[in-house]
């Protein structure tokens, strides 16, 4: 019975470390999830959500609208792709459905004499989003109707499409396809 | 001497509510079509934290050895800086979130919360008179930028904006530009000032006069 007094205390001290410790990991993690946060600059309140649930590995894109972007993407339904998948992957954490919209702005800016650099910035922007979503920033898409698989060269195409240089005025490259 | 806090409001309770302020203090929200960005503390902002807990630290609001100190364990020194560092980081994100962000105003800001704070050093308030203080600066610079400024900025806000005009007629050479903000910011802002405040009265007190003789009686070694 003696004992008593002294095995409360030592309980009560232990659950006090107990406490601080949790305290100080959920200290470290909410501090990291505002730096992250403020490093990310989420745009929508989706976005916002969509973080926190693709830092906890519960973010998932919505495979129905995922679907109906590929669709119209095989169909060269550039803008209406592009809706389609913003709806799939509201919070822009999915690196295929980027990878795909990034795809769309290089399709629909592509011409046989020239291409639309305004179209091909916003797809250089959305692919570089795609880089930094892929694990490891390496993103292959094994689709059969793609001639680029990869981010990285989606990302080169894009870039080669914005540099004017004298190759440019080549009259065969007009024959050039579009990949 | 200060009253020892609960293990759990120093290691959960501060650090959360610190934390949540220095995240929601940078949160802008577009009064045109309610985008979001998150702004970090400016420099000045970091200058006028380091003010604040240096006044808070001369009233009495801010203990150090409430918090640090070898009489604590490593654990409970840890837990201390982590509330010491959130307040930092609150404190600067706090100045983020009531100043103007941009324009001769935002200047007109920082500069009051310096002068003001430095007078504040100066006159070296008690504990309840800083906290009442710091209440009535941060509640006028929110009511100037969320309500005044806000109002000013916006063509539909009639009377308020009227009056405002009106009062502010030869204060200055040229008509005060607004600022606008979506009506979201505002309570948002409030919310964050509302958890500041809460977050300050909750950091450890001093002990009673009355309570530090009867220990410096009975136990004499603790105090040294």
């Amino acid at each position: 019975m003696r004992g008593l007094p002294a095995a409360r205390a030592t309980m009560g001290a232990v659950r006090e470390v107990l406490v601080r410790v949790a305290g100080l990991v959920f200290a470290a993690a909410y501090a990291a999830f505002i730096v992250s946060v403020y490093a990310r600059q989420p745009r929508t309140v989706q976005q916002l959500a969509g973080g926190v649930a693709a830092s906890v590995g519960a973010y998932r894109v919505d495979p129905v609208n995922f679907q109906e972007g590929l669709r119209f993407f095989r169909n060269d339904q550039f803008p209406e792709a592009r809706a389609a998948f913003e709806r799939a992957d509201p919070a822009r954490q999915d690196a295929e459905a980027q990878f795909y919209i990034a795809y769309s702005y290089y399709r629909q800016g592509w011409g046989h004499v020239y291409r639309d650099d305004a179209l091909y910035r916003q797809g250089l922007e959305v692919v570089d989003r795609a880089i930094a979503r892929a694990p490891g920033g390496r993103l292959v898409v094994a689709d059969p109707t793609l001639q680029m698989h990869t981010a990285d060269e989606l990302r080169a195409e894009l870039q080669r499409g914005l540099v004017a240089e004298l190759s440019d005025f080549n009259p065969m490259k007009v024959l050039e396809p579009r990949k | 001497m200060t009253r020892p806090l609960p293990a759990a409001r120093e290691a959960f309770l501060l650090p959360a509510l610190f934390l949540t302020v220095a995240g929601a203090g940078g949160l802008r929200i577009s009064p045109a079509g309610g985008g979001l960005s998150f702004v970090p503390p400016p420099l000045i902002t970091l200058v006028l934290a380091v003010l604040l807990l240096g006044v808070m630290a001369r009233a009495g609001l801010l203990i150090p050895s409430g918090l640090l100190g070898d009489h604590r364990t490593g654990l409970e020194n840890a837990s201390g800086t982590v509330v010491v560092l959130s307040l930092f980081a609150a404190s600067a994100q706090l100045f983020t979130c009531l100043t103007p962000d941009a324009g001769v105003l935002r200047l007109v800001f920082n500069l009051f919360f310096l002068f003001l704070l430095w007078n504040t050093l100066a006159a070296q308030p008690d504990r309840t008179r800083l906290l009442r203080s710091l209440l009535v600066v941060f509640g006028w610079a929110y009511v100037v930028r969320y309500v005044a400024l806000a109002a000013l900025a916006d063509p539909q806000a009639g009377w308020t904006r009227r009056l405002l005009t009106v009062l502010l007629e030869g204060a200055t050479s040229g008509p005060i530009e607004g600022e606008a903000t979506a009506p979201l910011a505002g309570y948002v802002a409030f919310a964050t000032l509302a958890l500041y405040m809460i977050g300050l009265v909750l950091l450890p007190r001093p002990l009673a006069p009355g309570t530090v003789a009867i220990v410096a009686t009975r136990a004499p070694d603790v105090l040294e």
